[in-house]
């Protein structure tokens, strides 16, 4: 490594470099390992620096857009893993079939999440997704259930909790009393609820009720049903 | 995003995952980095819309570049912040724009020195190494990577010719190289 090239990289780091010089670093990062390495070596010494800017809060609107500009483009070269491309199908043809709103698509797209992130779903076990809404209007929530972990996701997209009330999740199935998942927090974006019962094929609905603070003191839902949704099989 | 995924994971799984298409590790990603690397950003552009805009780009690169990140590129903060500070750098030198705000080297140095946080070693090397260097030199090297400033916007800062800076410069480089190894 000659003092010049040397200089040179940690003048590109810096970022004082002439454009054009700048431009011929770059180029020559693609082929030039000792050069590579001694940019690498920089970053590392530098970087410190980064941890002293002030960490600045994003308004919402710019995550909405990265994931319009990122949704359906393909990661770099990996292929997503097979049940991911079902359910990216799948989104598709909901958002064609129901001609949902952005934020339908934007709750959506979090839940391809299963692939490989959390702890891998038991062989046995399914996994569905509600879209869980008021009569038709805008999603207000989606709860993700895998029955194989018993990990059911909820992300909260206009869902309102009245003020001195907690909404309550509930699984609603056919010829079975409602049964509690847990209460929503209120002003949580997203959480996870563990729920041991749910196992082997689900069917019904997720219904979001009413209840005094803190969930429903009976065990059964005594407020009214403020959104509800049907399960859907996603694999 | 759930909590639990983000302590659980990475940011090194994160971007794995990502590479593999996964939107919800991306998400989770730029949940955990993205007031970090808009500090950094708007740090270096100045100007609040325009630093959104480099924001932006910088997550899509992000996405499109993920497999790109290995192990032994460093840490996964730095090549997340230096293709944050790369986009940025490049729309100043691209354009003119109103910039406001300056970092006061002062203040990065108290900063570096402040307790917690990532690597302390390697902060508190480069606090020791920074202020060994003079204080003109200290601020050029501040003031072009915090702040981006080029040779001749650290000329006219200073009242020096560009070539002076460009000698500043390059003594500090070999300055702070041979402290850093040594520390």
């Amino acid at each position: 490594m000659t003092e010049d090239l040397e200089n040179a990289a940690a003048e590109y780091v810096l970022g004082t470099l002439p454009a054009d010089e700048r431009a011929r670093i770059e180029e020559r990062l693609g082929h030039d390992s000792a050069l590579r390495e001694a940019v690498q070596r920089w970053q590392s010494l530098l970087s410190p620096l980064d941890a002293t800017a002030t960490d600045t809060v994003l308004r919402p609107e710019i995550w909405r857009a990265i994931e319009r500009a990122t949704a359906g483009a393909p990661g770099a070269s990996a292929s997503p893993a097979g049940n991911v491309v079902v359910l990216r199908r799948r989104i598709a043809a909901w958002r064609a079939a129901t001609a949902a709103t952005g934020a339908l698509a934007a709750g959506l797209a979090v839940f391809v999440l299963f692939d490989r992130f959390a702890a891998p779903p038991a062989p046995e076990g399914g996994r569905y997704i509600a879209v869980v809404n008021s009569e038709g209007s805008e999603p207000a929530l989606i709860a993700a259930v895998d029955t194989g972990t018993g990990i059911i996701r909820v992300r909260s997209l206009t869902a309102e909790t009245p003020a001195g009330h907690s909404l309550e999740l509930w699984h609603i199935a056919e010829g079975h009393e409602p049964r509690s998942l847990g209460v929503l927090q209120a002003g949580l974006d997203a959480q996870t609820i563990q729920d041991v019962a749910t196992s082997g094929p689900v069917d019904g609905s997720i219904a979001v009720t009413v209840e005094p603070a803190g969930g429903s003191p009976s065990g059964a839902p005594t407020g009214p049903v403020v959104y509800s949704g049907r399960l859907i099989p996603v694999e | 995003m759930d909590r639990r995924i983000l302590t659980g994971s990475s940011l090194a799984e994160l971007l794995d995952a990502t590479s593999r298409g996964n939107h919800a590790a991306f998400r989770a990603l730029y949940e955990a980095t993205s007031a970090k690397l808009f500090g950094v950003v708007l740090r270096i552009i100045g100007n609040r819309s325009i630093a959104e805009e480099v924001l932006q780009d910088t997550y899509i690169k992000i996405w499109q570049n993920a497999e790109r990140f290995t192990p032994e590129v460093g840490q996964p903060v730095t090549w997340l912040a230096t293709i944050a500070r790369n986009r940025a750098i490049d729309r100043i030198r691209s354009e003119r724009i109103e910039r406001h705000r300056v970092a006061d080297d002062e203040d990065v140095l108290g900063r570096l020195a402040a307790p917690g946080g990532f690597d302390p070693a390697a902060r508190e090397a480069l606090r020791t190494c920074l202020g060994g260097l003079e204080a003109e030199a200290r601020d050029c090297i501040v003031l072009a990577y915090c702040s981006g400033f080029s040779r001749e916007e650290l000329a006219e800062r200073f009242g020096r010719p560009v070539g002076t800076i460009k000698t500043l410069l390059y003594r500090s480089i070999r300055l702070l190289k041979a402290c850093l190894e040594k520390e």
